[in-house]
Protein backbone atom coordinates (compact mmCIF):
# COMPACT_ATOMS: atom_id res chain seq x y z
CA UNK A 1 0.00 0.00 0.00
CA UNK A 2 1.53 3.42 -0.87
CA UNK A 3 1.20 6.20 1.01
CA UNK A 4 0.93 10.19 -0.23
CA UNK A 5 1.59 12.51 2.71
CA UNK A 6 2.62 16.08 2.86
CA UNK A 7 5.55 16.40 4.66
CA UNK A 8 6.76 19.15 6.11
CA UNK A 9 10.94 19.93 6.92
CA UNK A 10 12.25 19.78 10.11
CA UNK A 11 15.54 20.25 9.43
CA UNK A 12 17.74 20.38 6.26
CA UNK A 13 21.37 20.50 6.76
CA UNK A 14 24.62 20.81 4.27
CA UNK A 15 26.56 17.73 5.14
CA UNK A 16 29.21 18.61 2.32
CA UNK A 17 29.76 20.98 -1.01
CA UNK A 18 26.66 19.54 -2.70
CA UNK A 19 25.13 17.29 -0.17
CA UNK A 20 22.33 17.11 1.91
CA UNK A 21 20.96 15.62 5.20
CA UNK A 22 16.79 16.60 5.28
CA UNK A 23 14.80 15.49 8.01
CA UNK A 24 10.42 15.14 6.85
CA UNK A 25 7.72 14.62 9.17
CA UNK A 26 5.94 12.02 7.23
CA UNK A 27 4.12 9.84 10.17
CA UNK A 28 2.00 7.30 8.45
CA UNK A 29 5.28 6.95 6.29
CA UNK A 30 7.58 6.45 9.44
CA UNK A 31 5.75 4.22 10.63
CA UNK A 32 5.53 1.29 7.31
CA UNK A 33 8.76 2.03 5.80
CA UNK A 34 11.90 -0.94 6.28
CA UNK A 35 15.82 -0.35 5.50
CA UNK A 36 15.90 -0.52 2.17
CA UNK A 37 12.86 1.36 0.99
CA UNK A 38 12.59 4.55 -0.54
CA UNK A 39 10.59 7.23 -0.97
CA UNK A 40 8.88 9.16 -4.24
CA UNK A 41 9.39 13.28 -3.94
CA UNK A 42 7.40 15.45 -5.78
CA UNK A 43 10.21 18.33 -6.73
CA UNK A 44 7.35 21.14 -7.90
CA UNK A 45 3.90 21.54 -9.01
CA UNK A 46 5.00 22.93 -11.81
CA UNK A 47 4.76 20.75 -15.10
CA UNK A 48 8.86 21.54 -16.22
CA UNK A 49 9.61 18.81 -13.58
CA UNK A 50 7.15 16.12 -13.65
CA UNK A 51 8.59 13.00 -12.17
CA UNK A 52 9.23 12.43 -8.35
CA UNK A 53 13.02 11.66 -7.42
CA UNK A 54 13.20 8.54 -5.37
CA UNK A 55 15.38 8.84 -2.31
CA UNK A 56 16.50 5.94 0.10
CA UNK A 57 15.57 6.39 3.31
CA UNK A 58 18.20 6.88 5.53
CA UNK A 59 17.08 7.08 8.74
CA UNK A 60 14.24 6.98 11.10
CA UNK A 61 13.31 8.69 14.24
CA UNK A 62 9.53 8.16 15.30
CA UNK A 63 7.27 10.58 12.80
CA UNK A 64 10.50 11.84 10.81
CA UNK A 65 11.90 10.02 7.80
CA UNK A 66 15.86 11.37 6.93
CA UNK A 67 17.04 10.93 3.63
CA UNK A 68 20.38 12.04 2.69
CA UNK A 69 21.13 13.12 -1.58
CA UNK A 70 23.84 14.71 -3.69
CA UNK A 71 22.93 17.58 -5.96
CA UNK A 72 23.00 16.22 -9.54
CA UNK A 73 20.02 17.75 -11.37
CA UNK A 74 17.34 20.56 -11.69
CA UNK A 75 15.17 18.25 -9.37
CA UNK A 76 17.70 18.14 -6.56
CA UNK A 77 19.28 21.36 -6.97
CA UNK A 78 15.39 22.60 -6.22
CA UNK A 79 14.80 20.06 -3.28
CA UNK A 80 17.92 21.19 -1.75
CA UNK A 81 16.58 25.02 -1.95
CA UNK A 82 14.24 24.03 0.81
CA UNK A 83 13.52 25.42 4.18
CA UNK A 84 12.61 24.13 7.31
CA UNK A 85 8.57 24.50 7.14
CA UNK A 86 8.56 23.49 3.70
CA UNK A 87 6.41 20.98 2.22
CA UNK A 88 7.17 17.91 0.55
CA UNK A 89 4.57 15.68 -1.37
CA UNK A 90 5.99 12.13 -0.80
CA UNK A 91 5.07 9.13 -1.47
CA UNK A 92 6.12 6.06 0.15
CA UNK A 93 6.84 2.85 1.38
CA UNK A 94 8.07 1.98 -2.17
CA UNK A 95 10.35 -1.14 -3.04
CA UNK A 96 11.09 -4.19 -1.12
CA UNK A 97 12.90 -4.12 2.23
CA UNK A 98 16.44 -4.98 2.19
CA UNK A 99 16.75 -8.72 2.79
CA UNK A 100 18.08 -8.90 6.94
CA UNK A 101 19.97 -11.43 8.11
CA UNK A 102 20.46 -13.15 12.16
CA UNK A 103 23.63 -13.77 14.62
CA UNK A 104 26.19 -13.61 11.39
CA UNK A 105 28.62 -11.35 10.57
CA UNK A 106 28.00 -8.43 8.58
CA UNK A 107 30.31 -5.72 6.78
CA UNK A 108 28.08 -2.68 5.72
CA UNK A 109 30.18 -1.24 2.82
CA UNK A 110 29.52 2.40 1.71
CA UNK A 111 31.12 4.51 -0.73
CA UNK A 112 30.09 8.79 -1.28
CA UNK A 113 26.47 9.57 -0.59
CA UNK A 114 25.92 5.81 -1.04
CA UNK A 115 26.49 5.25 2.74
CA UNK A 116 23.22 7.20 3.45
CA UNK A 117 20.68 4.23 3.11
CA UNK A 118 22.92 2.37 4.98
CA UNK A 119 22.65 3.71 8.43
CA UNK A 120 18.94 2.70 8.96
CA UNK A 121 20.10 -0.98 7.62
CA UNK A 122 23.23 -0.65 10.18
CA UNK A 123 20.97 0.12 13.21
CA UNK A 124 18.51 -2.59 12.38
CA UNK A 125 21.45 -5.06 11.82
CA UNK A 126 23.08 -4.12 14.45
CA UNK A 127 20.52 -5.64 17.12
CA UNK A 128 21.19 -8.86 15.74
CA UNK A 129 24.16 -9.58 14.24
CA UNK A 130 27.82 -8.51 14.59
CA UNK A 131 28.57 -5.57 12.25
CA UNK A 132 31.50 -3.90 11.14
CA UNK A 133 31.16 -0.88 9.01
CA UNK A 134 33.11 0.58 6.10
CA UNK A 135 32.72 4.10 4.45
CA UNK A 136 34.69 5.39 1.93
CA UNK A 137 35.22 8.89 -0.03
CA UNK A 138 37.06 10.44 -2.11
CA UNK A 139 38.89 12.45 0.22
CA UNK A 140 37.53 14.00 3.71
CA UNK A 141 34.81 17.06 2.79
CA UNK A 142 33.01 13.82 1.20
CA UNK A 143 32.93 11.28 4.07
CA UNK A 144 29.66 12.12 5.31
CA UNK A 145 27.81 10.20 8.27
CA UNK A 146 30.40 8.98 10.38
CA UNK A 147 29.36 10.20 13.54
CA UNK A 148 26.22 9.08 12.67
CA UNK A 149 27.16 5.65 12.27
CA UNK A 150 29.77 5.42 15.02
CA UNK A 151 26.77 6.59 17.87
CA UNK A 152 25.22 3.39 16.63
CA UNK A 153 27.83 1.51 18.10
CA UNK A 154 29.40 -0.52 15.38
CA UNK A 155 32.98 -0.82 14.42
CA UNK A 156 33.37 1.98 12.08
CA UNK A 157 36.64 1.95 9.75
CA UNK A 158 37.38 4.54 6.87
CA UNK A 159 38.94 4.73 3.74
CA UNK A 160 39.78 7.97 1.31
CA UNK A 161 41.25 8.24 -2.13
CA UNK A 162 43.64 10.68 -1.08
CA UNK A 163 44.51 9.47 2.30
CA UNK A 164 43.38 12.87 3.99
CA UNK A 165 41.57 10.29 6.71
CA UNK A 166 41.51 6.78 7.18
CA UNK A 167 43.08 4.40 4.91
CA UNK A 168 44.25 5.23 1.80
CA UNK A 169 42.59 3.67 -1.30
CA UNK A 170 39.04 2.58 -2.44
CA UNK A 171 36.53 1.00 0.15
CA UNK A 172 36.41 -1.82 -1.42
CA UNK A 173 39.88 -2.26 -1.45
CA UNK A 174 39.56 -2.38 2.58
CA UNK A 175 36.61 -5.12 2.03
CA UNK A 176 38.85 -8.03 1.65
CA UNK A 177 41.49 -7.73 5.03
CA UNK A 178 38.11 -7.82 6.86
CA UNK A 179 36.53 -10.29 5.70
CA UNK A 180 39.63 -12.57 5.39
CA UNK A 181 38.95 -13.02 9.03
CA UNK A 182 35.11 -13.86 9.16
CA UNK A 183 33.17 -16.66 9.07
CA UNK A 184 30.11 -16.56 6.49
CA UNK A 185 30.27 -13.12 6.19
CA UNK A 186 27.50 -10.96 4.50
CA UNK A 187 28.08 -7.69 2.97
CA UNK A 188 25.66 -5.14 2.66
CA UNK A 189 26.57 -1.94 0.06
CA UNK A 190 25.72 1.31 -1.19
CA UNK A 191 27.79 3.59 -3.51
CA UNK A 192 28.82 4.28 -7.27
CA UNK A 193 28.42 2.12 -10.20
CA UNK A 194 32.03 1.43 -10.27
CA UNK A 195 32.10 0.69 -6.89
CA UNK A 196 29.38 -1.95 -6.93
CA UNK A 197 30.77 -3.54 -10.15
CA UNK A 198 34.42 -3.80 -8.48
CA UNK A 199 31.96 -5.86 -6.15
CA UNK A 200 30.48 -8.61 -8.10
CA UNK A 201 33.45 -10.95 -8.59
CA UNK A 202 33.44 -10.90 -4.70
CA UNK A 203 29.61 -12.00 -4.95
CA UNK A 204 30.05 -15.45 -6.34
CA UNK A 205 31.95 -16.25 -3.19
CA UNK A 206 30.30 -13.80 -0.39
CA UNK A 207 26.42 -13.31 -0.35
CA UNK A 208 26.28 -9.45 -1.21
CA UNK A 209 23.16 -7.53 -1.25
CA UNK A 210 23.71 -4.23 -3.12
CA UNK A 211 21.76 -1.14 -3.65
CA UNK A 212 21.11 -0.18 -7.47
CA UNK A 213 20.36 2.66 -8.87
CA UNK A 214 18.81 3.36 -12.54
CA UNK A 215 16.04 6.36 -13.96
CA UNK A 216 13.10 5.60 -12.35
CA UNK A 217 9.59 6.51 -13.69
CA UNK A 218 6.80 5.57 -11.74
CA UNK A 219 8.15 4.21 -8.85
CA UNK A 220 5.30 1.99 -8.18
CA UNK A 221 6.24 -1.02 -10.68
CA UNK A 222 3.71 -0.09 -13.59
CA UNK A 223 6.10 2.01 -15.64
CA UNK A 224 8.71 -0.96 -16.16
CA UNK A 225 11.16 1.96 -16.23
CA UNK A 226 13.49 0.76 -14.06
CA UNK A 227 14.87 -1.95 -15.52
CA UNK A 228 18.22 -3.73 -14.59
CA UNK A 229 19.36 -7.32 -16.50
CA UNK A 230 19.61 -10.14 -14.57
CA UNK A 231 21.73 -12.88 -14.90
CA UNK A 232 19.00 -15.73 -15.66
CA UNK A 233 17.35 -13.17 -18.48
CA UNK A 234 15.27 -11.04 -18.90
CA UNK A 235 14.81 -7.65 -16.24
CA UNK A 236 13.89 -6.69 -12.77
CA UNK A 237 11.76 -3.80 -11.90
CA UNK A 238 14.65 -1.72 -9.63
CA UNK A 239 11.48 -0.22 -8.18
CA UNK A 240 9.57 -3.42 -7.08
CA UNK A 241 11.95 -6.37 -7.15
CA UNK A 242 14.52 -3.85 -5.31
CA UNK A 243 16.13 -1.51 -4.68
CA UNK A 244 18.51 -4.22 -2.65
CA UNK A 245 18.98 -6.89 -4.88
CA UNK A 246 21.85 -9.72 -4.79
CA UNK A 247 24.85 -9.36 -6.70
CA UNK A 248 25.06 -11.95 -8.01
CA UNK A 249 21.76 -12.46 -9.80
CA UNK A 250 22.38 -9.28 -11.89
CA UNK A 251 24.68 -8.19 -14.83
CA UNK A 252 25.91 -4.91 -14.30
CA UNK B 1 -24.43 15.00 -13.63
CA UNK B 2 -24.19 11.45 -14.94
CA UNK B 3 -20.89 10.54 -15.61
CA UNK B 4 -21.33 7.63 -17.68
CA UNK B 5 -20.27 7.10 -21.70
CA UNK B 6 -21.31 4.09 -23.38
CA UNK B 7 -19.36 3.20 -26.59
CA UNK B 8 -21.21 0.16 -28.33
CA UNK B 9 -22.35 -1.84 -25.18
CA UNK B 10 -19.42 -0.78 -23.19
CA UNK B 11 -20.33 0.90 -20.28
CA UNK B 12 -17.83 3.35 -19.00
CA UNK B 13 -18.58 4.20 -15.21
CA UNK B 14 -16.73 7.75 -16.46
CA UNK B 15 -14.89 9.23 -19.31
CA UNK B 16 -11.23 9.01 -17.66
CA UNK B 17 -9.18 5.93 -18.55
CA UNK B 18 -5.51 4.92 -17.44
CA UNK B 19 -3.46 4.42 -20.40
CA UNK B 20 -1.60 1.89 -21.58
CA UNK B 21 2.19 0.90 -20.32
CA UNK B 22 1.29 3.15 -17.43
CA UNK B 23 -0.65 1.61 -15.00
CA UNK B 24 0.88 -1.81 -15.47
CA UNK B 25 -2.19 -4.42 -15.67
CA UNK B 26 -4.50 -2.79 -13.23
CA UNK B 27 -3.79 -4.67 -10.53
CA UNK B 28 -1.20 -2.68 -8.68
CA UNK B 29 -4.03 0.10 -7.22
CA UNK B 30 -6.91 -2.17 -7.71
CA UNK B 31 -8.86 1.03 -5.59
CA UNK B 32 -7.10 3.84 -7.94
CA UNK B 33 -8.76 1.27 -11.01
CA UNK B 34 -12.19 0.98 -9.19
CA UNK B 35 -12.71 4.54 -9.44
CA UNK B 36 -11.56 5.50 -12.89
CA UNK B 37 -13.95 4.89 -15.93
CA UNK B 38 -11.48 2.04 -17.49
CA UNK B 39 -8.04 0.36 -17.41
CA UNK B 40 -6.03 -0.25 -20.87
CA UNK B 41 -3.83 -2.45 -20.16
CA UNK B 42 0.46 -2.64 -20.82
CA UNK B 43 0.70 -3.77 -24.66
CA UNK B 44 0.31 -7.56 -24.49
CA UNK B 45 1.98 -9.53 -27.38
CA UNK B 46 1.83 -13.22 -28.22
CA UNK B 47 5.28 -14.26 -26.71
CA UNK B 48 6.97 -12.91 -23.63
CA UNK B 49 8.78 -10.17 -24.54
CA UNK B 50 12.12 -8.67 -22.63
CA UNK B 51 11.62 -5.21 -23.77
CA UNK B 52 14.70 -2.88 -24.41
CA UNK B 53 17.90 -2.31 -22.30
CA UNK B 54 18.15 0.20 -19.76
CA UNK B 55 17.83 3.12 -19.32
CA UNK B 56 14.50 3.52 -20.40
CA UNK B 57 13.01 6.67 -19.03
CA UNK B 58 14.61 10.09 -18.87
CA UNK B 59 12.75 13.32 -17.81
CA UNK B 60 12.74 16.04 -20.46
CA UNK B 61 11.69 19.88 -19.49
CA UNK B 62 7.38 19.29 -19.24
CA UNK B 63 7.87 15.74 -20.47
CA UNK B 64 8.92 12.07 -20.51
CA UNK B 65 10.85 9.86 -23.16
CA UNK B 66 10.44 6.04 -22.81
CA UNK B 67 12.20 3.53 -24.52
CA UNK B 68 10.28 0.40 -22.40
CA UNK B 69 10.18 -1.67 -25.49
CA UNK B 70 6.64 -3.46 -24.42
CA UNK B 71 8.11 -5.49 -21.83
CA UNK B 72 5.37 -7.86 -21.26
CA UNK B 73 4.78 -11.70 -19.56
CA UNK B 74 3.19 -12.71 -22.98
CA UNK B 75 -0.67 -13.65 -24.08
CA UNK B 76 -0.07 -17.40 -22.21
CA UNK B 77 1.09 -15.99 -19.10
CA UNK B 78 -1.48 -12.91 -18.96
CA UNK B 79 -4.59 -15.81 -19.65
CA UNK B 80 -3.41 -18.11 -16.32
CA UNK B 81 -1.76 -15.23 -14.18
CA UNK B 82 -3.31 -12.04 -14.64
CA UNK B 83 -6.73 -12.32 -16.01
CA UNK B 84 -8.32 -13.81 -13.20
CA UNK B 85 -7.39 -11.52 -10.79
CA UNK B 86 -8.44 -8.59 -13.50
CA UNK B 87 -11.86 -9.72 -12.60
CA UNK B 88 -11.30 -7.95 -9.64
CA UNK B 89 -11.48 -5.18 -11.59
CA UNK B 90 -15.26 -3.13 -11.57
CA UNK B 91 -14.71 -1.21 -14.69
CA UNK B 92 -14.16 -1.93 -17.89
CA UNK B 93 -10.79 -3.71 -19.27
CA UNK B 94 -9.45 -2.99 -22.83
CA UNK B 95 -6.39 -4.83 -23.18
CA UNK B 96 -3.84 -3.21 -25.83
CA UNK B 97 -2.60 -5.52 -28.15
CA UNK B 98 1.02 -5.32 -29.60
CA UNK B 99 2.14 -7.65 -32.36
CA UNK B 100 4.73 -7.87 -35.10
CA UNK B 101 2.31 -8.90 -37.64
CA UNK B 102 -0.63 -9.22 -39.10
CA UNK B 103 -1.20 -12.58 -38.04
CA UNK B 104 0.31 -12.25 -34.52
CA UNK B 105 -2.68 -9.79 -34.23
CA UNK B 106 -5.49 -12.25 -35.59
CA UNK B 107 -3.16 -15.04 -32.83
CA UNK B 108 -3.95 -12.75 -29.96
CA UNK B 109 -7.47 -11.67 -30.78
CA UNK B 110 -8.33 -14.99 -31.33
CA UNK B 111 -7.03 -16.39 -27.83
CA UNK B 112 -8.73 -12.95 -26.00
CA UNK B 113 -11.86 -13.72 -27.77
CA UNK B 114 -13.56 -15.98 -25.10
CA UNK B 115 -12.19 -13.82 -21.92
CA UNK B 116 -14.11 -11.49 -20.26
CA UNK B 117 -12.15 -8.53 -21.52
CA UNK B 118 -14.54 -5.57 -22.53
CA UNK B 119 -12.40 -4.67 -25.69
CA UNK B 120 -9.36 -4.01 -27.53
CA UNK B 121 -6.96 -1.68 -27.93
CA UNK B 122 -5.02 -2.46 -31.23
CA UNK B 123 -1.57 -0.80 -30.88
CA UNK B 124 -0.36 0.32 -34.11
CA UNK B 125 1.69 3.22 -32.86
CA UNK B 126 4.53 2.15 -30.12
CA UNK B 127 7.96 3.93 -31.22
CA UNK B 128 9.74 1.53 -28.73
CA UNK B 129 9.56 -1.55 -31.37
CA UNK B 130 11.56 -2.61 -34.26
CA UNK B 131 8.66 -4.40 -36.12
CA UNK B 132 4.90 -3.69 -35.82
CA UNK B 133 3.85 -1.09 -33.61
CA UNK B 134 4.27 3.08 -35.65
CA UNK B 135 5.12 1.08 -38.95
CA UNK B 136 1.27 -0.67 -39.17
CA UNK B 137 0.37 2.91 -37.80
CA UNK B 138 1.59 5.55 -40.27
CA UNK B 139 0.13 3.90 -43.53
CA UNK B 140 -3.70 4.11 -43.76
CA UNK B 141 -3.73 0.85 -45.82
CA UNK B 142 -1.79 -1.25 -43.41
CA UNK B 143 -4.40 0.05 -40.47
CA UNK B 144 -7.33 -0.84 -42.20
CA UNK B 145 -6.04 -4.48 -43.49
CA UNK B 146 -5.11 -5.16 -39.53
CA UNK B 147 -8.31 -3.46 -38.68
CA UNK B 148 -10.65 -5.87 -40.69
CA UNK B 149 -8.48 -8.61 -39.98
CA UNK B 150 -8.87 -7.98 -35.99
CA UNK B 151 -12.65 -7.05 -36.86
CA UNK B 152 -13.33 -10.66 -38.50
CA UNK B 153 -12.11 -12.25 -35.19
CA UNK B 154 -13.87 -10.43 -31.93
CA UNK B 155 -17.14 -9.19 -31.20
CA UNK B 156 -15.37 -7.29 -28.65
CA UNK B 157 -15.19 -3.17 -28.20
CA UNK B 158 -12.60 -2.76 -31.02
CA UNK B 159 -10.31 0.69 -30.47
CA UNK B 160 -7.30 1.55 -32.80
CA UNK B 161 -4.61 3.39 -31.49
CA UNK B 162 -3.26 5.19 -33.70
CA UNK B 163 0.02 7.40 -33.78
CA UNK B 164 1.15 10.76 -34.78
CA UNK B 165 4.68 10.56 -36.21
CA UNK B 166 5.37 11.64 -39.47
CA UNK B 167 1.21 10.47 -40.33
CA UNK B 168 -1.51 12.71 -40.73
CA UNK B 169 -4.26 10.41 -38.15
CA UNK B 170 -6.78 11.78 -39.72
CA UNK B 171 -6.32 9.55 -43.00
CA UNK B 172 -5.43 6.64 -40.51
CA UNK B 173 -8.58 6.97 -38.39
CA UNK B 174 -10.45 6.96 -41.52
CA UNK B 175 -8.73 3.69 -42.26
CA UNK B 176 -9.63 2.22 -39.30
CA UNK B 177 -13.42 3.51 -39.23
CA UNK B 178 -14.10 2.06 -42.48
CA UNK B 179 -12.43 -1.44 -41.90
CA UNK B 180 -14.77 -2.02 -38.87
CA UNK B 181 -13.50 -0.31 -36.10
CA UNK B 182 -15.56 1.16 -32.92
CA UNK B 183 -13.20 4.01 -31.64
CA UNK B 184 -9.79 5.43 -32.14
CA UNK B 185 -7.67 6.10 -29.46
CA UNK B 186 -4.56 9.19 -30.21
CA UNK B 187 -2.04 9.95 -29.50
CA UNK B 188 0.60 7.95 -28.61
CA UNK B 189 3.89 9.02 -27.67
CA UNK B 190 6.04 10.72 -30.24
CA UNK B 191 9.12 10.06 -31.75
CA UNK B 192 12.40 11.36 -29.32
CA UNK B 193 15.89 11.41 -28.84
CA UNK B 194 17.56 12.31 -25.85
CA UNK B 195 21.17 12.69 -25.54
CA UNK B 196 23.92 12.98 -22.94
CA UNK B 197 26.40 15.54 -22.53
CA UNK B 198 28.97 13.69 -24.38
CA UNK B 199 26.28 13.85 -27.65
CA UNK B 200 25.31 10.05 -27.16
CA UNK B 201 21.86 8.17 -27.15
CA UNK B 202 20.62 8.58 -23.42
CA UNK B 203 18.12 5.84 -23.70
CA UNK B 204 19.02 2.41 -24.18
CA UNK B 205 16.85 1.97 -27.09
CA UNK B 206 18.97 4.73 -28.31
CA UNK B 207 15.36 6.65 -29.56
CA UNK B 208 11.80 6.31 -27.08
CA UNK B 209 8.66 8.33 -27.11
CA UNK B 210 8.12 11.82 -25.29
CA UNK B 211 4.51 12.10 -23.62
CA UNK B 212 3.45 14.50 -20.38
CA UNK B 213 2.23 18.47 -20.91
CA UNK B 214 4.99 18.95 -23.66
CA UNK B 215 2.75 17.11 -26.24
CA UNK B 216 -0.76 18.32 -24.85
CA UNK B 217 -1.43 21.08 -27.47
CA UNK B 218 -0.76 18.52 -30.31
CA UNK B 219 -2.62 15.70 -29.46
CA UNK B 220 -5.14 17.99 -28.35
CA UNK B 221 -4.74 19.65 -32.45
CA UNK B 222 -5.12 15.81 -33.61
CA UNK B 223 -7.84 14.91 -31.29
CA UNK B 224 -10.07 17.90 -33.07
CA UNK B 225 -8.80 17.09 -36.67
CA UNK B 226 -9.80 13.20 -35.92
CA UNK B 227 -13.20 14.18 -34.51
CA UNK B 228 -13.71 16.08 -38.01
CA UNK B 229 -12.93 12.93 -40.17
CA UNK B 230 -14.77 10.28 -38.93
CA UNK B 231 -18.29 9.60 -36.73
CA UNK B 232 -17.08 6.79 -34.41
CA UNK B 233 -16.00 7.60 -30.72
CA UNK B 234 -12.40 9.18 -30.32
CA UNK B 235 -10.65 8.59 -27.21
CA UNK B 236 -8.35 11.34 -26.39
CA UNK B 237 -4.95 11.20 -24.60
CA UNK B 238 -1.46 13.31 -24.46
CA UNK B 239 -0.54 15.17 -21.69
CA UNK B 240 -3.51 15.17 -19.50
CA UNK B 241 -3.06 16.06 -15.77
CA UNK B 242 -6.09 17.55 -14.62
CA UNK B 243 -9.73 18.01 -14.75
CA UNK B 244 -9.22 21.25 -17.10
CA UNK B 245 -7.06 18.71 -19.39
CA UNK B 246 -9.59 16.60 -19.95
CA UNK B 247 -12.42 19.18 -20.19
CA UNK B 248 -10.36 20.22 -23.19
CA UNK B 249 -9.95 17.09 -24.93
CA UNK B 250 -13.26 16.49 -24.36
CA UNK B 251 -14.75 20.08 -25.71
CA UNK B 252 -12.43 18.63 -28.89
CA UNK B 253 -15.17 15.99 -29.22
CA UNK B 254 -13.13 13.65 -27.73
CA UNK B 255 -15.66 10.43 -26.07
CA UNK B 256 -13.36 9.53 -23.68
CA UNK B 257 -9.75 10.20 -22.02
CA UNK B 258 -7.06 8.04 -21.19
CA UNK B 259 -4.39 9.48 -18.52
CA UNK B 260 -0.75 8.25 -19.30
CA UNK B 261 2.35 10.19 -17.49
CA UNK B 262 0.69 11.73 -14.83
CA UNK B 263 -0.02 8.11 -13.46
CA UNK B 264 3.71 7.78 -12.99
CA UNK B 265 3.79 11.19 -10.75
CA UNK B 266 1.06 9.50 -8.35
CA UNK B 267 -0.41 6.74 -8.15
CA UNK B 268 -3.88 8.04 -8.34
CA UNK B 269 -3.36 10.56 -11.02
CA UNK B 270 -6.43 9.70 -13.15
CA UNK B 271 -8.75 9.62 -9.73
CA UNK B 272 -7.34 13.21 -9.87
CA UNK B 273 -8.52 14.07 -13.37
CA UNK B 274 -11.51 12.65 -12.63
CA UNK B 275 -12.37 14.64 -9.83
CA UNK B 276 -10.98 17.57 -11.44
CA UNK B 277 -13.78 17.21 -13.90
CA UNK B 278 -16.77 16.43 -12.05
CA UNK B 279 -15.70 19.78 -10.09
CA UNK B 280 -16.07 21.46 -13.07
CA UNK B 281 -19.03 20.17 -14.14
CA UNK B 282 -20.45 20.92 -10.49
CA UNK B 283 -19.40 24.60 -11.59
CA UNK B 284 -20.46 24.82 -15.23
CA UNK B 285 -23.63 23.23 -15.13
CA UNK B 286 -23.30 20.40 -17.68
CA UNK B 287 -26.30 18.11 -17.66
CA UNK B 288 -24.65 15.61 -19.41
CA UNK B 289 -21.34 15.34 -21.87
CA UNK B 290 -22.82 15.79 -24.90
CA UNK B 291 -23.09 20.02 -23.09
CA UNK B 292 -19.51 19.71 -23.66
CA UNK B 293 -18.29 17.13 -26.53
CA UNK B 294 -17.29 18.64 -29.36
CA UNK B 295 -18.19 22.51 -28.54
CA UNK B 296 -14.77 23.69 -28.55
CA UNK B 297 -14.38 27.45 -30.33
CA UNK B 298 -18.25 27.96 -29.54
CA UNK B 299 -17.71 29.80 -26.46
CA UNK B 300 -19.92 28.70 -24.67
CA UNK B 301 -18.22 27.99 -21.43
CA UNK B 302 -18.28 31.82 -20.57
Amino acid sequence: MVIQENGPITEIKRLGAEIFSVWIAAARISQKIKPGQFIGVKVSEREDLLLRRPFSVADVNGDKIRIVFRVVGPGTERLARSKNGDNWDIIGPLGKPAPLVRNRNVVICGGGVGVAPLLYLTRVLHKANQVVVLLGARCTPELIMVSDFRRVGVKVQLTTEDGSQGVKGLVTEALAPVLSEMRAPVVYACGPKGMIEALCPLSEKVKVWAFLEERMGCGTGVCYGCAVPKKAGGYLRLCKDGPVVSLDEVVL
Amino acid sequence: MKFEVLIRDVKFPNPVLAASGTFGFGLEFLTVANRLGGVVTKGLTVKPRAGNPPPRIVETPSGVVNSVGLENPGVAMFKTDILPRLQRLKCPVLVNLAAGSLDEFCELTEILEETPVAGLELNLSCPNVKEGGVAFGQKPQRVAEVTRAVRKRTDKLLVVKLTANFVDPAETAKAAEAAGADAVSLINTLFALVLDQNGRPFLGGRTGGLSGPAIKPFALFCVERVVKAVKIPVIGMGGIRTGQDAFEFISAGAHLVQVGTANLTRPDGAVEVMKGLRRLARIRGWQNWDDVRGKAGEGCFG
